[in-house]
């Protein structure tokens, strides 16, 4: 081999070793908000499983109001879809702005529901609803909190795969941006506020 | 202020009181040497064959060699016999208190919320979940975090809290004491007070020393004695009031990170007005070794008042976590019984 070749060879080997780093740093950064997605994933799917059995107690005492339950049934049914294909794709903007949308709309069925409660003092009484309300305030707080963590995971991605020369490596490997969760709402909280002693 | 401010001057203020807790330590062992080398001299001077009085030599490696390898390992080995006496998990601790364990699906709904708002804190934080105590003997507001590492902290909740306080402002404490668990807070008291041990191990020397002087009058061993014993006075009184003034600050770190992790100041806030209306003394016999873990002040006036005490004034604590407060207190929701309230004044908080 000739000087020139060993030198070729050498630089090419660098390259590639820098390049590898590059890729394996926003591999990394992209499994942090995955995993970080899956957290909140888990606690979306038990506030989905907590709102059908609360839709139930309700019926119970609820007689008038029923479009009010039926509007929350649809709208727990279409956020659950939505965060079906958002945990399948973390990140990806449209995903997790449809899951957005939807979320706020449950939120603002369930607040509707809350506020009829106030004409059922009965059912705002009853232990089974009181614990399903405090599991369900719990698990928003989760959501919120676990939320928090996912957006910083994603922000800390974006900021990598923007600045030169990661930029060049994410448009050939395809490392898309991501999406942030992030629900437009004051409070910070998925649902309004649950009335909770 | 906000609140990355406010745990900035904590954090601050923690180091420059913990170096002047090393300076102490300095200032011991350079008391030692003087005393020590003063002992000599004076010795020397009362030979009775002596024919010159020796020059009074003021730097004497050797003497300052044994005087701070002496004082060191006397601190040292009792700083380690107190640490390693201390350092049980934070169930041992929560246990000793009268602490009930509760378990995760527990039905009773407020224990229930308690267990509910102590698993998101843990979130908010990033610990893991500790082990949950009650405390069902005490009416107070008050809740304490235990335990050298994350890996074996305990929370323990007054009963108080759980019937006085409403979900926002129960949140508010248990970020709190989460905060002392993820700002290490626990460690560094445990090694605080295995160094003022150590200290106080110097004045039990030094009494050894007073006691075991010989026939002779004379005995330099005796002058030692009582020199290390004013010696560890002066080092105990000094260590107490930097102990307590650290102590101070964490308490002021953690309501700032319990804001930051509840992001809800009204909450926590609340939660301080209630303890300053209710009261937060713990009843149990071994609330004063725990005292420096709770989340308000667990005992009464002691005798230096604002210098030796763990928790800053409930007013500054409130006016740091929420500046527009009004500077009244109220009571909890539920009035408790008068003979189980203690006197909710401002001062012995």
């Amino acid at each position: 081999m000739s000087p020139l070749q060993i030198t070729f060879g050498l630089l090419a080997f660098i390259a590639i070793t820098i390049v590898t780093s590059m890729v394996n740093t926003l591999v990394t950064l992209r499994n942090r908000f995955i995993n970080a997605y899956a957290q909140i994933d888990e606690q979306l799917k038990r506030r989905y499983d907590l709102i059908p059995n609360m839709v139930e107690t309700a019926k119970g005492y609820i007689k008038h109001d029923r479009e009010t339950l039926e509007a929350v049934i649809t709208a727990r049914n279409d956020a659950a879809t939505a965060n079906i294909s958002a945990a399948a794709n973390p990140g990806d903007p449209s995903a997790m702005h449809v899951l957005a949308s939807s979320e706020m709309t449950l939120g603002g069925a369930l607040g509707r529901l809350f506020a009829l409660l106030e004409s059922y003092p009965d059912l705002k009484a009853n232990d089974t609803m009181l614990r399903l309300m405090e599991d369900l305030a719990s698990t928003d707080n989760k959501v919120a909190f676990f939320r928090d963590a996912f957006n910083d995971a994603v922000m800390a991605y974006n900021t990598k795969r923007k600045m030169f020369p990661r930029n060049v490596i994410s448009v050939i490997f395809r490392f898309n941006l991501a999406e942030s969760f992030s629900i437009e709402n004051t409070e910070k909280r998925l649902a309004p506020k649950i009335p909770l002693s | 202020m906000g609140i990355f401010e406010h745990q900035d001057r904590a954090r601050t203020r923690t180091t420059v009181l913990v170096a002047y807790f090393v300076i102490s330590v300095v200032c011991i062992i350079a008391a030692v040497y003087i005393v020590s080398i003063l002992i000599f001299y004076n010795a020397h001077a009362n030979q009775p064959h002596g024919s010159l009085p020796p020059e009074l030599v003021l730097w004497d490696p050797a003497i300052f060699l044994y005087a701070a390898l002496g004082t060191l390992s006397v601190v040292i080995i009792g700083s380690l016999y107190k640490i390693a006496a201390l350092a049980k998990g934070g169930s041992v601790v929560a246990e000793s208190l009268g602490g009930r364990l509760l378990s995760p699906d527990t039905a009773d709904p407020s224990e229930r919320q308690l267990c509910n708002v102590i698993e998101e804190m843990a979130i908010a934080s990033g610990m893991p979940v500790p082990r949950i105590y009650v405390l069902d003997d005490e009416p107070g507001i008050n809740a304490f975090a235990a335990g050298h590492a994350p890996g074996d902290a305990a929370i323990g909740v007054t009963r108080g809290c759980m019937t006085l306080l409403n979900r926002d402002e129960l949140q508010g404490i248990i970020g709190h004491e989460f905060s002392h668990i993820a700002n290490g807070d626990m460690r560094l008291d445990l090694r605080i007070m295995g160094v003022l041990f150590g200290i106080v191990c110097l004045s039990v020397i030094g009494q050894v020393l007073l006691y075991s002087r010989g026939g002779r009058d004379r005995n330099p061993l005796f002058l030692l004695g009582l020199a290390l014993i004013v010696i560890g006075s002066i080092g105990v009184f000094f260590g107490r009031l930097i102990q307590a003034a650290i102590s101070r600050q964490r308490e002021f770190l953690a309501d700032a990170s319990s804001v930051q992790f509840t992001r809800n100041p009204a909450g926590l806030s609340s939660a301080l007005q209630k303890l300053g209306g209710t009261g937060s003394r713990v009843r149990s016999a071994h609330a004063g070794e725990a005292s420096h873990m709770f989340f308000g002040n667990g005992m009464g006036k002691s005798f230096l008042g604002a210098a030796l005490a763990t928790h800053p004034p409930l007013a500054e604590r409130i006016h740091a976590v929420d500046p527009s407060w009004d500077g009244k207190f109220h009571r909890g929701a539920i009035t408790i019984d008068e003979a189980e309230s203690s006197p909710g004044s401002e001062g012995h908080l």
